[in-house]
């Protein structure tokens, strides 16, 4: 039933390419990608540094959260938990949810937040900002788990963002090295058993010579952790590397987790760094997947073990079928994991090249595989306010705007990240609400935005050539002969045209059409 | 290749596009075309699983007031024996659970302690996620227990409401296959637009552009998004008031609780419904007879009172179920609070309840009854609870499915839901 397949026209590629690679086109960015030629648009894409980005770094100038230090969020967010501890002991029983943050505390995550937003909306390093948030979801970190509350804005900065389209060995010692992650899946605290900290050791001699407190030292020493804590070593196998299907066994995560002990976090309130702790690593013989790692290895075995993951097939898999899956349809081609791997080894793990290999091959344009996926809450949004020439106010809400959708960021618990797939993100609550957005955000109502319709598409009395105009403008030439029909219907007879102009734009925004990329 | 369950019908009838291998479809279609407020029975059974986010401590909720290790290990927090409302002569409620005491009386409240996970973490979104999902020790289960009973009985599928989350997003126990809604807001949900013609013109609309133009998921969920909506205007359940002098407690578990009402009363065909609350975690100044601990159980206890003084005769069709991920160490810290535990103790609600008991086997407070030295141990395994629920209240039968990895033996029942 299928006829061969019609030539793609470079308005068509183009427009596929803007809602893969990009959060969708903006009014004229199929005009103008499809002229420059969409390969070219590709390339510069995967080559960031080569695109300047002046209007974001003005916008990022109104985000104070950039400008605190980790140093400086620990201050603040340890000041309120005190604070909320001293309400606690007062014996303050309408003390609310100890989940309640004051308001310097709520500003900051709502900048936090926001700026994620912002970044996928306005940046013109588009690719970079989508394979930020795929990284973010690969490597999760739960924001709502204790100190990773701050955290967080440095691991995106520092460790996800610069990485992004790096070398996958790179960021993944980066990220088993980032605080964030050390906390999150308990490796700061995971010790060889039996290890104990020198300022301990020393307490413990002084108090066997009558010195010092022992029931303090009682109470510290039992507070410290015990042993090997397994968490890390399994995720960084399970979902990091090789997949679950990646034939790690059991005993591979506890050698795994031997030669990451001491891999922890000094002053965590205070400074959070990562720092290797001797007394607390296991120096001794281990195996993992069949390799022998020889006594006598401090961090160096760390290292060595994450290169070897990095590059182990398994792995290339894992993470290749992962990328083709965002970037080409839900159910990844093999030909595109083949090809990506397929680079992933001649690089030695280059993630520019892999999605090269992905954007060169046949499956990415393959007919089946365009207008074929569901965009998640913040492609979803962020789409929404590049097609409509939107502008992010300073109320810092847009964060909100997602989370309602479903997709609240950085709180996703579980270690696997925020998921891709259309199964989990189409449901009829969620999709009502993205109406609601919709309609929102055309009658200049979506909290963190404000919009100008008239510089996109002037109200005009003539119903057909206005939802040509909202077609090409933000539709990018996609809309579907059904979706016009239905507009037109619905905007026949209203008299007043900005009426009718918001209202055919809700409707294209929230309707089936834009859901798809 | 993703096959869904069901296809959709064109308006009008006029073509019926299977994309699914589901003999159930054809009888969802005809519902969709002949739905009327008011068809679905009100004899059906319904669950509400209220999961208490924090891990609750088990031993000052239910308290085991006769037990003198309790009063020796917690000299600070620990309820007065004259305090409690004595249940047994061992066992007694936390004050601030008085309004449950009827309930208890007459019956329809049970009580089961030591009961738990059989695994270790006291991680709180690792025990959560096991909990949810029904796994225990498993992290890569993709959906939740719930929705797993709702896959594997379609019997009940017949209504856009059959299982709603009432919070601003899908749990993890409802999450999968199944169709299940999370409502963060019952006067909300749906399009935000007026009752009147403009709103209806901007509903109609987006029904039109969903009907013809899309498939797939994307056509099923747009389409019980609008028959929900649809639904949940005809039947305007926030026109339901609370009843029999019922009060429900300011706050957001009473909210949840008082749209659940309103939902069953609306006849939606509501069968499960789940709501969470937090605030359980309390690591410092937990309180004893006031306190932390004792405000969060205030809001408990008058709230599910409420919701079940609200139904009244409806009660007898429903079973509330309380969950936490884990309990809370015996021994109090030295903050005046407890840290993450074992074992933790869980309500049971309703006319199928077994109630007036303490379920369940008490291992003691003795520290070689212990788990690990400091935790209530575990005596009956959550799944051994939730198997029983599904099976008597609701009728399952497809425990292995819905339990991967666990065998379901009625053997290992506790007793709380009359056969």
């Amino acid at each position: 039933m299928a006829a061969a397949p019609a030539p793609l026209s470079a308005r068509d590629s183009a427009r596929h390419a803007l809602n893969r690679l990009a959060y969708g086109p903006r009014p004229g960015d199929v005009d103008q990608v499809a002229r420059d030629g969409v390969m070219r648009w590709i390339d510069r894409q995967l080559d960031p540094s080569s695109i300047p980005d002046d209007s974001l770094a003005g916008l990022e100038r109104r985000f104070t959260i950039l400008r605190e230090s980790p140093d400086d969020l620990a201050r603040i967010f340890e000041a309120a938990r005190r604070a909320r501890v001293a309400r606690q002991k007062a014996g303050d029983a309408a003390a609310p949810d100890t989940t309640d943050a004051p308001p310097e505390m709520r500003r900051l995550a709502g900048e936090f937040t926001d700026l994620a937003v912002v970044r996928a909306a306005y940046s013109e390093r588009q690719l970079d900002e989508v394979m930020a948030d795929f990284w973010t979801n690969h490597f999760n970190v739960y924001a709502g788990k204790g100190i990773d509350r701050y955290l967080l804005p440095d691991y995106i900065e520092h460790v996800i963002r610069p990485h992004a389209m790096g070398n996958f060995a790179d960021l993944l010692i980066a990220t088993a090295q980032s605080p964030a992650m050390l906390f999150y899946l308990d490796n700061w605290e995971s010790v060889a058993p039996g290890a104990v900290p020198p300022q301990l050791a020393r307490a413990e001699a002084r108090a066997r010579f009558g010195r010092g407190n022992p029931a303090r030292l009682d109470s510290v020493a039992q507070r410290l952790p015990k042993g090997i804590n397994e968490n890390y070593g399994r995720e960084l196998m399970e979902l990091h590397t090789l997949g679950v299907d990646g034939g790690y066994t059991q005993a591979d995560v506890i050698a795994a987790a031997r030669i990451l002990t001491g891999w922890g976090i000094e002053r965590p309130r205070q400074d959070p760094r990562f720092v290797f702790n001797q007394w607390a690593h296991d120096f001794g013989a281990k195996t993992v997947l069949g390799v022998p790692f020889p006594a006598g290895h401090g961090m160096d075995e760390g290292i060595r073990l994450l290169k070897m993951l990095a590059m182990h097939p398994a792995t290339m898999h894992h993470v290749s079928w992962e990328l083709c899956q965002r970037f080409v349809a839900d159910e990844p081609p093999d030909g595109c994991v083949d090809d990506a791997v397929a680079a992933w080894r001649k690089t030695g793990g280059d993630i520019r090249a892999v999605l090269t290999a992905i954007f060169h091959g046949p499956d990415f344009w393959a007919a089946a595989n365009r207008s074929a996926k569901i965009k998640t809450p913040l492609e979803f949004v962020a789409s929404a306010l590049r097609a409509s020439g939107a502008e992010p106010d300073t109320t810092f809400r847009l964060g909100q705007v997602v989370a309602r959708l479903g997709e609240p960021l950085y709180q996703h618990v579980a270690p696997d990240g925020y998921p891709e797939t259309q199964d989990e993100w189409v449901n009829s609550g969620a999709l009502l609400d993205r109406m609601n957005v919709a309609v929102g955000l055309a009658a200049g109502r979506l909290p963190g935005a404000r919009v100008d319709l008239d510089a996109v598409v002037p109200a005009q009395e003539n119903h057909e050539a206005l939802v040509d105009a909202l077609n090409r403008q933000l539709l990018g030439g996609a809309m579907s002969d059904h979706t016009r029909q239905v507009i037109l219907d619905q905007i026949k007879d209203l008299r007043d045209s900005a009426a009718a102009r918001s209202f055919a734009v809700g409707l294209a925004l929230g309707g089936p059409d834009f859901q798809r990329q | 290749m993703t096959i869904t369950r069901r296809g959709f019908v064109r308006a009008g009838g006029v073509a019926l596009f299977s994309v699914g291998l589901d003999p159930l479809f054809l009888n969802r279609a005809a519902y969709a075309l002949t739905y009327r407020p008011g068809d679905l029975a009100t004899e059906r059974p319904v669950l509400v699983c209220l999961f208490q986010r924090g891990a609750v401590d088990g031993l000052n909720m239910v308290v085991p007031h006769g037990d003198p290790i309790y009063y020796q290990e917690r000299p600070r927090i620990a309820v007065p024996g004259k305090d409690v409302v004595d249940l047994n002569g061992y066992f007694g409620l936390h004050p601030s659970l008085a309004a449950l005491k009827p309930w208890w009386d007459n019956r329809s409240l049970a009580a089961i302690h030591a009961v738990g996970s059989p695994d270790a973490t006291r991680s709180h979104f690792d025990a959560q996620d096991y909990m949810e999902s029904g796994t225990p020790g498993v992290k890569i289960t993709p959906d939740g227990w719930l929705n797993r009973y709702c896959q594997h009985d379609r019997e009940h599928q017949s209504s856009a409401f059959r299982s709603v989350a009432f919070g601003p997003e899908l749990p993890r126990i409802l999450s999968g296959s199944a169709p299940a809604l999370a409502i963060g807001d019952l006067k909300t949900f749906g399009l935000r637009v007026p009752h009147n013609p403009a709103g209806d013109r901007v509903t109609r609309a987006f029904e039109a552009l969903y009907q013809g133009a899309s498939t797939g998921l994307l056509a099923e969920s747009s389409e019980e998004g609008f028959a929900a909506a649809r639904q949940l205007q005809a039947a305007d359940p926030s026109r339901y008031q609370p009843e029999h002098g019922a009060t429900y407690p300011n706050g957001k578990l009473g909210r949840s609780l008082l749209e659940i009402a309103q939902l069953i009363k609306a006849d939606l065909g509501l069968q499960i419904a789940f709501a969470d609350a937090t605030g359980w975690d309390t690591h410092v100044n937990q309180g004893a007879s006031e306190g932390q601990l004792s405000a969060r159980l205030k809001e408990l206890g008058d709230g599910l009172a409420a919701f079940a003084t609200d139904l009244g005769e409806r009660m007898r069709d429903v079973v509330v179920l309380t969950m936490s991920e884990f309990g809370r160490t015996i021994h109090e810290n030295g903050n005046s609070g407890t840290d993450h535990g074992h074992a933790t103790a869980m309500f049971l609600l309703g006319g199928a309840v077994n109630g007036g008991r303490v379920l369940g086997t008490w291992p003691g407070l003795a520290p070689e009854q212990r788990y690990q030295g400091r935790d209530v141990a575990v005596t009956t395994d959550f799944r051994d609870l939730f198997a029983e629920v599904l099976a008597r209240h609701l009728g399952s039968t497809e425990l292995a499915s819905i339990f991967p990895g666990y065998t379901a033996d009625p053997a290992r029942y506790v007793g709380a839901i009359t056969a």
